[in-house]
């Protein structure tokens, strides 16, 4: 067994996952709020990095320009869609709604393709490949920007729900009714968690385009996404991020051994196979909070 | 009945309320609550009552309800157009039946959640101190999760939660239900305390005539839909009607109607 070769498959695998858990805390966001797996997550991604792009390639802007004010742009079009697609579907069967998030990210994914067409632009965040030594392990540098960018907005979403304005959403959570009945604003509450998830995007969209260019197939993550999401328990900020960290490993490691075995393409299947045992054997996911038995 | 309508903080006259547009719920129910008064509305399972409260406080709107005749008045304005948010901001606060905490959050984030968003910090801490006073066992227990709160406990924090929203009306729904005489008894006494201390108003729902009737002045009694008795609680008291039916001999079937109705509740959720 080649140790150096696991610990570098493990820490990579660590790393990249929490750039999973990146995405997976803007579906945690809405989950929480409104138990609906939002499926235009990958949607809302890929139109965060082209905004992005939309200021710095083609209006010449540095990006720390560009990146904040496509997160506030974000925030508005996450508060838009809530408004005018979700709002009126509220007490409709949840299969609905989920149809309503698949058809908001298709039709995200033909309005870019529209406007700026198909071949894959670089983000140019400028991040360095030049080999990145810690002891005897090679890491990649956008990865580790990209875990640093997820742990600072776990750490970030839980202070907020520490908050006033946190906690009136976690009880929006646990109770529509409950939450009218002493004047929260439930419909305020759920725009502003789509808002949330919508500026987490844009700092997905940023990291994952500089990995892999920015084009429609972002909207892809969301596979793997919902998968750490599921494997979080949905509505976990905390899950979100021990499961991408796990999902990263297994993967790496797992296809790492895999790959060899069978000559390469064994990643989306072990992302699968983490995806289905988790729903069988653990609906709740690691850290998902279950229903207290009413005595 | 002009005299009277001055005095009083709530008043409903001849209210209808459909629920899915074509199910008439209630069909006409008028009452009263006295500013600083406190009133039972009592009545059966399935007379009316819940949604007596919900046409007040505006929940009907989330049910799919709507009250299709008849005005509802507090401190003399009309408040049909009035959203349910604005109406807990006017003072109108419903405690919703089955002590619906914020099972996830803590006793002490149940009353942060219902703190109006203008409330400042100071005040919070101030109002939450004082209903820590009130539910002293509340107060013990501030850190745990609510989900796991006896039944009783769960009641006195649906009870405090409302308080935070500085209320002037305060209505409950079946606060009694499926709790211990003993807690039943030392919650109705904390009403009367809330009512007498701070001068809040209080509308209370019950089945439970027989311990309702001891700490309200009034009550008024709803069979399907409609008003059928109303005078002081002496008088309902000595009524023989209302003895047969509520208080006397009618254990067993009371017994029989709460136990249906939680199973019932428990397949509706
Ligand atoms: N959401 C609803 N939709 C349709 N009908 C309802 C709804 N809630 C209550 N009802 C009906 O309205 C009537 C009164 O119910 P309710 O106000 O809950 O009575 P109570 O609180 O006195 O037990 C019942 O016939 C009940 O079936
Ligand atoms: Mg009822």
């Amino acid at each position: 067994m080649d140790w150096v070769f696991l610990a570098e498959l493990t820490v990579n695998g660590a790393i990249t996952g929490l750039s999973y858990s990146l995405f997976a805390i803007g579906l945690v966001l809405i989950y929480k709020s409104s138990s609906v797996p939002n499926l235009a997550q990958g949607g809302l991604t890929m139109l965060g990095a082209y905004v992005v792009l939309a200021f710095s390639y083609e209006l010449g802007w540095p990006l720390w320009v560009a990146i904040p004010l496509a997160a506030v742009i974000m925030f508005f079009v996450g508060l838009g869609i809530e408004r005018v697609a979700l709002r009126r579907l509220a007490g409709r069967p949840i299969v609905m709604i989920l149809m309503m998030t698949l058809g908001i990210d298709i039709f995200l994914r033909g309005t870019t393709l529209a406007i700026w067409g198909g071949a894959p632009r670089p983000m140019g965040l400028g991040v360095s490949y030049d080999p990145f030594f810690v002891g005897p392990l090679l890491l990649s540098r956008i990865h580790i920007v990209g875990a640093l960018v997820a742990i600072a907005l776990f750490v970030a979403f839980m202070l907020f729900f520490r908050s006033r304005q946190g906690i009136r959403l976690r009880a929006i959570s646990d109770d529509y009714m409950a939450s009218w009945s002493v004047g929260i604003s439930v419909e305020r509450g759920v725009g502003l968690s789509w808002a949330l998830a919508s500026v987490v995007a844009v700092a997905t969209g940023v990291i994952w385009g500089e990995i892999q260019g920015v084009d429609q197939t972002l909207s892809l993550l969301l596979l793997k996404g919902l998968t750490v999401a599921v494997l979080g328990g949905l509505d976990s900020i905390v899950g979100a991020i021990v499961a991408g960290i796990l999902l990263g490993i297994v993967e790496n490691v797992g296809s790492g051994y895999l790959d060899q075995m069978v000559g390469g393409g064994s990643r989306d299947l072990v992302v699968a196979a983490v995806l289905i045992l988790t729903v069988m054997l653990r609906p709740h996911g690691l850290f998902g909070r279950h229903d207290i038995e009413r005595i | 009945m002009s005299s009277e309508e001055t005095n009083s903080i709530l008043s409903l006259n001849s209210i209808e309320v459909l629920y899915d547009s074509v199910l008439l719920a209630i069909k006409g129910v008028s009452l009263e609550v006295p500013n600083g008064g406190m009133v039972a509305l009592l009545g059966s399972n399935g007379a009316g009552k819940s949604t007596t409260l919900k046409a007040i406080s505006g929940l009907l709107k989330s049910e799919r309800g709507r009250v299709s005749r008849g005005e509802i008045r507090f401190d003399g304005k009309i408040i049909g157009d009035v959203p349910p948010q604005d109406r807990v901001h006017m003072g109108i606060c419903h405690v919703i039946e089955g002590r619906r905490v914020f099972e996830h959050l803590t006793p002490d984030e149940n009353l942060e959640a219902a703190a109006p968003v203008s409330m400042s910090r100071q005040k919070i801490n101030d109002e939450k101190a004082r209903i820590y006073e009130y539910f002293p066992r509340l107060a013990e227990r501030k850190a745990s999760q609510s989900g796991y709160l006896s039944g009783g406990e769960q009641q006195m924090l649906a009870i405090g939660r409302a308080l935070m929203t500085q209320p002037r009306l305060l209505m409950l729904d079946e606060p009694s239900l499926g709790l211990a005489p003993f807690l039943v008894a030392e919650i109705f006494g904390i009403l009367q305390k809330i009512n007498r201390e701070q001068g809040v108003s209080i509308l209370l729902v019950e089945q439970n005539a027989l311990a309702a009737l001891e700490i309200v002045s009034h009550g008024y009694l709803i069979e399907n839909g409609r008003v059928v008795m109303h005078d002081t609680a002496e008088a309902l008291k000595a009524n023989s009607d209302i003895q047969e039916f509520y208080l006397g001999g009618g254990e067993g079937k009371n017994f029989h109607d709460i136990k249906h109705y939680r199973r019932r509740k428990r397949w509706l959720s």
